[in-house]
């Protein structure tokens, strides 16, 4: 699913960060507190880490910190405290013309879909492409293929305002995964959407997550995530109450043997 | 920057004029009128520059010689005002050319002329044009000091008050253009801002999806530009109109006031006003979008 590098600023931004998405795409969050400006404390003391090709859960009651995650993750945020590792660099240092490239790396879906409303389906999904400059032929071809994906070829014509919600939260995964970026991350995607709708997404988070994207899910959706029996972070108060994984990794360790990895990536890079 | 980016680039541009067509119309206007305004304040100011320029070669100083003096004397002091400076050329007019000239001017009542034929009551003098008007009253200073000149005369008063005129309608000028530059800045300012306003949601699509900085702004950039040319492009259509209609009716009613054929500033002065209309648009839209499209 790794994206090719065509442009050189891209390349760039890969060496002198060793941030090659697609290399091991692991995303580690160490002691990670957020505190917005106001004394609203969002997250406190996170540690997590995800693997490629995982498909995680973030649940919690309302206000517990999960769209606060997914905004440090999208670097919309900055942790207070802590660090958040993507392929062990840390993002916090990203500068501001390298975070564009980084974000291009995550497909975000949102709860209320998010698109434009006076675009077409097939511009909605285009725009993804032509924002990060993609070759015009690449979106003839790349665009009618994830519309064929989440099964709304037929409606490419359509305004947003002409579909149902479950068909715009489609578009809204079309637009987030046609650049093949290999995180998806979905804040509540089905949030707005009835149970039969829902489970349609679900199979296609599904779906996406077994081509090996890494998907990253926060809901308040229960049965859901009983129902899909894969890895599940509870969160509450801005604190990690339960997680499968806990305690499997540290912080310390893994960040030193991250740092050597990308410290020969860097050499491979250099010999070319 | 990618052929098809440009394409985009140009499609949203348009997109977005004509999604805001109403306020783009405002602002085009106001871009027209504050460019129209200016173009006749460069129009008058160029037209008064060539008047006094005119004048300027019009202006004249008397200088009037002591009655009795010989041949050359009057050779001596022709070559010592030929030697001042500032003086750019000099006549001698006798006294009997004098008389003629007054002969004409008077036309049909040439019998009040006829007394003094006899005793012919003027004198000799020299006809001095300055180089530049404002040094006629230097100039004539230093005439007045060659020994055989007894009087000199010049129109001290209309030179002057016309060099004070234009001096001050140049730095009125000057204000009002730089005034009306602020003003047509910050309304295009305005309305991209209220453009970034109404697509803030786009915008925060675009940057989620991991546009640059610099393919966002673009789009605005253009749009202010456009909006800046488009303006300006009224004005100069209306202005070349006016300043034809002004010329002929100037030329037909009132022949001996020098004003400037179209031909020579239209041309110009378009260019200037296109530029000017471009960088206006340019920095009108960065302006605003340093403010308003931080992350
Ligand atoms: N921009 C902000 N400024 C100040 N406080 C904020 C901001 N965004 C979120 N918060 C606070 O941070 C805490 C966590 O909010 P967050 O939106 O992350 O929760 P959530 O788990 O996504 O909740 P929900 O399930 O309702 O979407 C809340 O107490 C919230 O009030
Ligand atoms: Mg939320």
């Amino acid at each position: 699913m790794s994206k090719s590098y065509t442009d050189k600023d891209e390349i760039r931004v890969a060496l002198e960060w060793g941030l090659e998405w697609g290399v091991k795409d692991m995303i580690k969050l160490c002691n990670v507190s957020k505190v917005y400006p106001n004394g609203n404390v969002a997250l406190q003391d996170i540690s997590i880490e995800i693997e490629k090709g995982e498909f995680v859960f973030f649940v919690g009651p309302s206000g517990a910190g999960k769209s606060t995650l997914a905004k440090l993750l999208l670097r919309e945020e900055l942790p207070s405290s802590g660090e958040i590792l993507v392929n062990g660099v840390n993002i916090a240092k990203l500068k501001r013309h390298q975070i564009p490239y980084y974000r291009r790396g995550i497909g975000v879906v949102f709860q209320d879909f998010r698109l434009l409303p006076d675009k077409t389906v097939y511009e909605n999904v285009a725009f993804a492409m032509r924002v990060v400059e993609a070759p015009r032929r690449e979106i003839l071809r790349q665009v009618p293929a994830v519309l064929h994906l989440v099964v709304l070829a037929h409606k490419s014509r359509s305004m947003p305002s002409q579909l149902s919600g479950g068909e715009q939260q489609r578009v809204g995964l079309a637009r987030a995964i046609v650049n093949n970026p290999p995180v998806l991350l979905a804040d509540e995607p089905t949030g707005n959407l009835d149970p039969e709708t829902s489970w349609e997404i679900m199979r296609l988070l599904v779906e996406i997550n077994r081509r090996g994207t890494t998907v990253i899910m926060a809901t308040h959706a229960r049965d859901i995530v009983d129902a899909m029996k894969k890895r599940v972070v509870a969160l509450e108060g801005g604190r990690v109450v339960r997680d499968e994984k806990q305690g499997t990794y540290s912080c310390e360790e893994t960040k030193s043997l991250e740092e050597r990895e990308i410290g020969g990536l860097r050499k491979g890079f250099g010999l070319l | 920057m990618r052929l098809s980016t440009l394409e985009f680039y140009i499609r949203e541009t348009l997109l977005s004029l004509r999604r805001n067509s109403l306020m783009s119309l405002a602002s085009i206007s106001t871009v027209a009128l504050s460019f129209l305004i200016l173009g006749l304040f460069v129009l008058l100011v160029i037209n008064l520059n060539h008047l006094a320029d005119t004048l300027e070669a019009q202006v004249e100083i008397a200088a009037f010689l002591d009655s009795e003096l010989a041949e050359e004397e009057i050779g001596r002091i022709a070559r010592e005002i030929k030697a001042l400076p500032g003086v750019k050329e000099s006549e001698f007019v006798s006294r009997e050319e004098a008389l003629e000239r007054l002969r004409r001017q008077f036309g049909e009542r040439q019998d009040l002329l006829d007394s003094v034929e006899e005793m012919n009551p003027l004198r000799h003098s020299f006809e001095i044009k300055a180089v530049e008007a404002d040094q006629v009253k230097v100039v004539a200073q230093e005439v007045a000091k060659i020994e055989g000149v007894a009087e000199v005369k010049y129109r001290q008063e209309v030179v002057e008050r016309l060099f004070s005129l234009t001096r001050s309608i140049r730095i009125a000028g000057l204000v009002l253009v730089v005034l009306l530059l602020m003003a047509t800045v910050f309304l295009i300012s305005n309305t991209i801002r209220l453009t970034v306003f109404a697509r803030r949601r786009e915008i925060g699509i675009m940057k989620l999806v991991g546009a640059t900085d610099w393919f966002i702004r673009w789009p605005f950039i253009l749009e202010g530009i456009l909006l800046g040319l488009l303006g300006t492009l009224v004005a100069v259509l209306i202005l070349s109109r006016l300043y034809d209609w002004v010329v002929t009716s100037i030329y037909s009613s009132l022949p001996f006031i020098p004003v400037l054929s179209p031909e020579g500033i239209m041309q110009p002065l378009t260019l200037l006003l296109l530029g000017l209309g471009f960088l206006v648009g340019a920095f009108g839209s960065l302006l605003s979008l340093r403010r308003f499209l931080r992350v």
